[in-house]
C-alpha cells in the first residue's frame, strides 16, 4: 500500500534516540511517512510521541539516528534552513497555543505568507479562502482569546495548510476539544489533506482521532512497537 | 503564622527560576529604596550648621541639605518603577499558585499572609543590608548625629518590609477575590484606574517635592525649583497619557497597514495592551525630561558662574552640586533602564509557550526578536520627542530667567533624548538571549 | 434488539407490505445488518398472531400478490410502551473479548498478542466507520449510526488498552484460582 509506494517514503526517521535531561524519550524509533499518507502515532503519555514528532518536523535534533526528508538529512540542516522548511514545506498544529494571541484569525492565517514576503492584501485574500475551507470565514476578525477551542484549531489548520505544505505535523490537535469539535476539526483536516495530497503525521492518544488516519503505529517506551499487520504489504 | 511561613518557604523553594529572579530583584529594589530613604532620613535628622568633610560644603547648611534630600526622594521614583517591574516577574505563576491554594481550601487571609511573607522577607533582606550600610556611615558621622538619626534608619529598615508586604497584599486582591478566574487565565479587562492611580500618586509626590523645593530655594533663583518640579510633573503626566495613547494609535495605524510580520506582531500587541507600554516607559520619559532639562540648566549655571557675578564663596561648592546632580540623574537612568530590561524580560517569560510554538511553526527568531524591540521602540518614540521638547523648554526658560545668562542656543540638551532612546533599545535588547532560550522546543511542554 | 418493535414502528407510519418494510428498514438503519425477507414475513405473522397488527387486504399492482398490514390499537400501545422503556444499561458483565483473554491465559496462549490483533481489527473497523462519518455525501442518520458504533468500539479499545497493561496481574490471579 502507500507506505511502500515506488518513490519511497517522503519523510523517514531511522533509529532515533533522544534524551531530555536524564529521561530517555526515544530509544531507537524508526518510522516512515509516504507522500499524501495520513499516519497516526498513538501511545500512552510519556511514550515519546511528541518527541518523535518534534524530531521529524525538525523542531528538535535527535541525539542519534537520522531524519530524511525528500532525500535530505533534516538533522544536519542549519537552524535557518530548518525554520524556512517548517514555514514552507511543513505545517504544524499543536494542542493549543500556536496562534499569536494578539493577531486576528485572518492575520494569523496570513502570517506564513507575510513571512515569505507576500503583500498583505494578497495574503489576506488567500487567508480568507483558507478560513472558508475550514468553515471559519466568520472568525476572520476574532482574536484567539475570543474563539472556542474548535474555532482556534480550525484557524490553526488553515494556517498550517496555507503554504501548501508537503507534510502537516499535528500534535494532539483535538486534545483540548469536546467530541463534536474534535470531529469537525479532524474531518476538516483529513478531507483537506487528502484533497491537497498533503501527508499528515498525527500524534494522538485518542483512538477516535487516530481512526482518521490511513495507518496507525504505536509507541511504547520510546520505540515503535505495533503496526497493524494487515496493512503491511507482503513482499 | 509559623505554618504559613513554612508553607511560603516550601512554595518558593519549589518554584521556578523566574520567581527567584523576582525575589532577588525585589530585594535589590528594597535595598536601593531603603538606602535612598535612609540617606534622606539621616540628612533630615541633622539640625543647623555642621562642617561635613565631604561634598565641598554642600551638606553644611540646612538649605542645601533639603535640596539634597529632595534629590534623594526624587530618585525614589525610578527605584519604585524598577520595583514595580520586578514584582511582575513570574507573577503569573505566583498568582496561579496562590489561586490553587485558595481552591485547595486556604482562607483568603492565609493566602495574603503567604504572599506578604514572601515579599516582606525579600524586602527585609534588602532593607537590612541598606541599614548596615547606613549604620557604618552614621557611626562615622560622630558629633553631627542625634537619636533621631538612628530612629530614622531603624524606621526605614522596619518600614520597608511592611510597605512591601502591604503592596503584595494589595496586588493580590484579584486572586483572593476570584481564584478560579486566575487559574483559568481569563484575560483581565484593561484597568485604566491603575494608570489614574499612578498619575495621582505622581502629583502628590511632586506637590510635596515642590513644597520642599520652595523651602530649599532661598538662593539666587528662588521661585525656580518649584516651577521646575511643576513643569516636570505636567510633562510626566503628559508622558503617561502620550505613551498610552500613541501606543494605541501607532498600534492601530500600523496593524492596519504594515506588510512586515515583525511590525504587525508588535503593533497588534501595542493595540491590545497600550497601558503596558505606558507602565514601562513613563519613568524612562521622566528621567529624559529631567536629564534634558538638567543639561540646559547646567549650561546656564556654568555660564553664570563663569561670568563671576552673583557668586559667593568658592566655585567648587557650586560645581560639586552640579556634578552630584548629574550623578543622581545618571543613577536614576541606570535604575530606570534596569527596570525596562526587567519589564521586557517579564513580557518574554510570560509568553514563553506561545513564543516557542511560533518558533516551532517556523516563525524565524529574527522576526520575533525584531517584534520585541519594536514593542519598545514604537511607543517610546513620540514620548521621547515630547520629553525632549519639555526638558528643552525648561532649560531654555531657566536660561531666560537667569540674569545675564541670556538665551542659550545650545542644541546639546537635545542629544539627551536620543541617547536615552538608544540606551532604552539596548536595555530591551538584553531580553534577546532570554527570548532565544525561550524558543527552545522544550518550552512547548509548559502550559 | 427487537426486530418486532422496529417493524411495528415502521408500520405505524401507514399500511405497508413486507417488501416495502424491509426496504425502509435497510434505508433507515444503514449500519444495522440488513433484514432477510423471510425474517420480515415471520415477524409480521407473529405480530398478527399476538393481535398487534392486522391484515388490511391484498393488492397486486400488476405484479405478484402482496399482503398489506396495519397496526392495531393494541399494537400502538405496545409500541409506545416499548419506545419509552429504557434499555438496560450495561447488560453484559462479561463479553467475548474478556472471555477470550481469560481462556488464552487458562490454555497457556498469548493473551497480549490476541489483544493486539483485536485492537488492530477494531482500529480497521473504526477507520472504515470514520470514512463514512467524514464523507461529505453521508446524511445525518448514517453519520449518527456510524458514530454510535465508533463510540462503542472506542470504549472496547480503551478497555483493551487498560487490560493489556494489567495482564501480568490478571494472569497471576487466573492461574492462582
Amino acid at each position: 500500500m502507500k507506505n511502500t509506494g515506488t518513490p519511497g517514503p517522503l519523510l523517514s526517521a531511522n533509529d532515533l534516540v533522544k534524551t531530555h535531561g536524564a529521561t530517555p524519550a526515544l530509544r531507537g524509533a524508526s518510522l516512515s511517512l509516504g507522500p499524501g499518507e495520513i499516519l497516526a502515532v498513538t501511545g500512552a503519555s510519556g511514550s515519546g510521541k511528541s518527541t518523535l514528532l518534534h524530531c521529524m518536523a525538525g523542531i528538535v535534533r535527535p541525539d542519534e539516528g537520522s531524519v530524511t526528508y525528500d532525500g535530505r538529512r533534516l538533522d544536519r540542516l542549519p537552524e535557518k534552513r530548518l525554520s524556512e522548511l517548517r514555514r514552507t514545506g511543513f505545517g504544524v498544529v499543536f494542542q493549543f497555543g500556536q496562534l499569536v494571541p494578539e493577531l486576528t484569525a485572518l492575520d494569523n492565517v496570513a502570517l506564513p505568507l507575510l513571512l515569505a514576503g507576500t503583500s498583505r492584501p494578497r495574503a489576506h485574500e488567500q487567508a480568507r479562502d483558507w478560513l472558508e475551507r475550514f468553515g471559519a470565514h466568520d472568525l476572520a476578525a476574532l482574536r484567539p482569546g475570543q474563539m472556542s477551542g474548535g474555532q482556534a484549531q480550525r484557524t490553526a489548520l488553515a494556517r498550517a495548510l496555507i503554504t501548501g505544505p508537503k507534510v502537516v505535523f499535528a500534535d494532539e490537535p483535538t486534545g483540548a476539544l469536546d467530541s463534536l469539535a474534535a470531529e469537525q476539526v479532524m474531518t476538516a483536516l483529513a478531507r483537506t489533506a487528502r484533497e491537497a495530497g498533503t501527508a499528515v503525521l498525527l500524534v494522538t492518544h485518542d483512538a477516535r482521532t487516530a481512526a482518521y488516519a490511513d495507518r496507525e503505529v504505536s509507541l511504547l517506551d520510546g520505540v515503535v512497537v505495533a503496526e497493524d499487520p494487515a496493512l503491511e504489504v507482503a513482499p | 503564622m509559623t505554618a504559613d511561613l513554612r508553607l511560603a518557604w516550601h512554595l518558593v523553594r519549589g518554584s521556578d527560576r523566574h520567581e527567584w529572579w523576582r525575589i532577588a530583584l525585589t530585594g535589590v529594589g528594597a535595598l536601593l529604596a531603603a538606602a535612598l530613604a535612609q540617606g534622606a532620613a539621616v540628612l533630615a535628622s541633622v539640625r543647623g550648621h555642621h562642617d561635613f568633610p565631604v561634598a565641598h560644603g554642600l551638606l553644611d547648611a540646612p538649605g542645601e541639605r533639603s535640596g539634597v534630600i529632595a534629590a534623594l526622594l526624587l530618585l525614589l521614583i525610578p527605584v519604585l518603577g524598577f520595583v514595580g517591574q520586578s514584582a511582575r516577574l513570574g507573577a503569573v505563576h505566583r498568582d496561579r499558585r496562590l489561586a490553587g491554594l485558595r481552591l485547595a481550601g486556604a482562607t483568603p487571609w492565609q493566602v495574603r499572609r503567604i504572599a506578604a511573607a514572601e515579599t516582606g522577607l525579600a524586602c527585609l533582606a534588602g532593607s537590612v543590608a541598606a541599614g548596615l550600610l547606613a549604620a557604618v556611615v552614621v557611626a562615622r558621622m560622630d558629633g553631627h548625629t542625634s537619636a533621631w538619626t538612628w530612629a530614622g534608619v531603624a524606621a526605614v529598615v522596619l518600614g520597608m518590609p511592611v510597605l512591601g508586604a502591604l503592596t503584595a497584599v494589595l496586588v493580590l486582591r484579584r486572586v483572593v477575590a476570584s481564584p478560579l478566574g486566575t487559574v483559568r487565565r481569563v484575560r483581565a479587562a484593561p484597568r485604566p484606574e491603575s494608570a489614574a492611580f499612578g498619575l495621582v500618586a505622581l502629583f502628590l509626590v511632586v506637590l510635596f517635592l515642590s513644597y520642599v523645593g520652595v523651602d530649599a530655594g532661598r538662593g539666587g533663583f528662588s521661585a525656580a525649583p518649584a516651577l521646575i518640579v511643576c513643569v516636570l510633573a505636567l510633562t510626566g503626566a503628559g508622558a503617561v497619557w502620550l505613551v498610552g495613547a500613541s501606543a494605541r494609535f501607532t498600534g492601530r495605524l500600523l496593524a492596519a497597514r504594515t506588510g512586515s510580520p515583525a511590525v504587525l506582531i508588535a503593533a497588534e500587541r501595542l493595540r491590545d495592551d497600550p497601558w503596558a507600554a505606558a507602565r514601562t516607559h513613563t519613568v524612562v520619559l521622566l528621567v529624559t525630561v529631567v536629564g534634558t532639562a538638567y543639561t540646559g540648566i547646567r549650561r546656564t549655571l556654568l555660564e553664570v558662574l563663569g561670568s563671576g557675578k552673583d557668586v559667593a564663596g568658592n566655585l567648587d561648592f557650586y560645581t560639586t552640586g552640579i556634578d552630584l546632580t548629574a550623578a543622581a540623574i545618571g543613577v536614576g537612568l541606570v535604575i530606570t533602564l534596569a527596570g525596562l530590561a526587567v519589564g521586557t524580560a517579564e513580557s518574554v517569560a510570560t509568553r514563553r509557550r506561545t513564543l516557542a510554538a511560533q518558533a516551532a511553526a517556523g516563525v524565524p527568531r529574527a522576526v520575533l526578536g525584531r517584534a520585541l524591540l519594536l514593542e519598545t521602540a514604537l511607543p517610546l518614540a513620540p514620548g521621547m520627542l515630547l520629553a525632549g521638547v519639555g526638558g528643552g523648554a525648561i532649560g531654555l526658560w531657566y536660561a531666560a530667567l537667569a540674569e545675564g545668562g541670556g538665551w542659550s542656543t545650545s542644541w546639546t540638551p537635545l542629544l539627551v533624548p536620543a541617547a536615552v532612546y538608544t540606551a532604552s533599545l539596548l536595555a530591551a535588547a538584553t531580553a534577546l538571549p532570554l527570548l532565544h532560550r525561550t524558543l527552545r522546543p522544550s518550552e512547548l511542554r509548559y502550559a | 434488539m427487537s426486530t418486532r418493535h422496529i417493524l411495528l414502528g415502521l408500520l405505524a407510519t401507514g399500511p405497508s407490505h413486507g417488501y416495502d418494510l424491509k426496504r425502509r428498514h435497510d434505508e433507515r438503519f444503514p449500519q444495522a445488518r440488513p433484514l432477510a425477507y423471510g425474517q420480515v414475513y415471520t415477524t409480521l405473522q407473529r405480530l398478527v398472531r399476538d393481535g398487534l397488527a392486522e391484515v388490511e387486504g391484498t393488492d397486486s399492482d400488476g405484479g405478484p400478490e402482496r399482503t398489506l398490514y396495519h397496526v392495531t390499537e393494541a399494537g400502538a400501545r405496545e409500541l409506545s410502551r416499548w419506545a419509552a422503556e429504557i434499555a438496560p444499561p450495561a447488560p453484559f458483565v462479561t463479553n467475548e473479548i474478556f472471555a477470550k483473554v481469560v481462556v488464552a491465559i487458562l490454555s497457556g496462549g498469548d493473551p497480549a498478542a490476541y489483544l493486539r490483533a483485536q485492537r488492530a481489527a477494531h482500529m480497521r473497523r473504526m477507520r472504515e466507520l470514520t470514512a463514512v462519518t467524514s464523507d461529505p455525501g453521508s446524511d445525518l442518520a448514517t453519520v449518527l449510526s456510524a458514530d454510535f458504533a465508533l463510540n462503542h468500539l472506542d470504549a472496547d479499545l480503551r478497555w483493551m488498552t487498560t487490560t493489556a497493561a494489567r495482564l501480568t496481574t490478571l494472569t497471576a490471579e487466573v492461574d492462582a484460582a
